[in-house]
């Protein structure tokens, strides 16, 4: 009796050729749903938790400050003083007049600060800010 | 004399490390771009006054809903001591009393932090204060539109908007016992 192995006629093999039209698929879905990193943020911060929270619908008017857990203050792309928020701040409402204010500070900061960022603000007349948090589960 | 065919040579663009190139594309933009979304508690500061111009503009108790935040983490609201989850159902009946009364006699919300007050306290009592108006906002066009809030037109939000302000004020910065 003779044995012979059954093999299958069909090819055996991946068609691969579409993989990179998928992939470009997905490439297209990052490049059109993401926005490029502007800055580096240099602090180290952990935003607070709530849940009535609003969507900023206009990205481009917002500038950004962020204050670390060990209390530096970043102003879009470079640490600051306090005192040197105003200045910075005036200028940019000049260039863009209805600028909001986007504050990511770290949850354990205290509010003396916060308040004395407020208050440069204030003076800025840049008065249109969002508390950043996260959405409470 | 013989012809011969010459064979033609397969003319084919080698596309076996397209999707490598691709992946590597795709990889770049994973990295240098950010997904995240801005969500966070919107806010508009008052006018800058110097200290020496500022008058004191009285207002009526009832009009005013005073929330104190001490550096322990304390809330007090109108002189009463509170937790921070009762702040929602403390105002909203009296956000809900003041629907129809003309502007200048809306709900005016005041928040007062000492400067040592935790951060995430402020955030989680503000937190409260917009979930307050955001509930009331929304029972109040499910009665008189019979849908949510966010499902209306824009001139039935502007509408809802102007019977349910949000005024939030932020109270001068001094110390707080």
């Amino acid at each position: 009796m003779k044995f012979e192995k059954k093999r299958a006629n069909a090819k055996q093999e991946i068609p691969t050729a579409s993989m990179p039209d998928i992939v470009f698929m997905l490439l297209l879905f990052f490049m059109v749903s993401t926005t490029l990193r502007e800055v580096d943020v240099y602090v180290k911060y952990q935003l607070p938790e709530a849940k009535s929270i609003e969507k900023i619908e206009n990205k481009r008017l917002v500038s950004y400050i962020w204050v670390g857990n060990d209390g530096r203050i970043q102003l879009n792309d470079a640490i600051v003083k306090v005192e040197e928020i105003q200045p910075l701040m005036y200028k940019k409402r000049v260039s863009l007049p209805n600028v909001i204010v986007s504050l990511r500070i770290d949850k354990n900061s205290e509010m003396g600060l916060v308040t004395d960022i407020q208050q440069e603000l204030r003076k800025a007349d840049a008065r249109r800010i969002n508390y950043s948090t996260l959405l409470k589960q | 004399m013989a012809f011969k065919k010459r064979k033609i040579r397969e003319a084919e663009i080698p596309s076996s490390s397209m999707a490598d190139i691709a992946f590597l594309l795709l990889l770049f933009f994973l990295v240098s771009t950010t997904i995240d979304v801005d969500t966070g508690i919107g806010l508009t500061l008052p006018e800058y006054i110097p200290p020496e111009q500022q008058e004191f503009a009285p207002m009526s108790k009832d009009r005013m809903a005073a929330l104190l935040i001490n550096a322990a983490g304390d809330v007090l609201l109108n002189n009463e001591q509170i937790s921070v989850n009762q702040v929602k159902e403390k105002l909203k009946p009296r956000i809900i009393s003041k629907i129809n009364l003309p502007k200048k006699k809306k709900l005016v919300v005041s928040v007062k932090t000492d400067r040592k007050t935790n951060y995430n306290v402020y955030i989680q009592v503000l937190d409260q204060v917009k979930g307050a108006y955001f509930e009331v906002r929304d029972e109040y066009s499910r009665k008189t539109y019979g849908r949510p809030f966010k499902d209306l037109n824009e001139e039935e939000q502007k509408d809802v908007r102007s019977k349910i302000p949000i005024i939030i004020s932020i109270a001068e910065p001094e110390a707080v016992k």
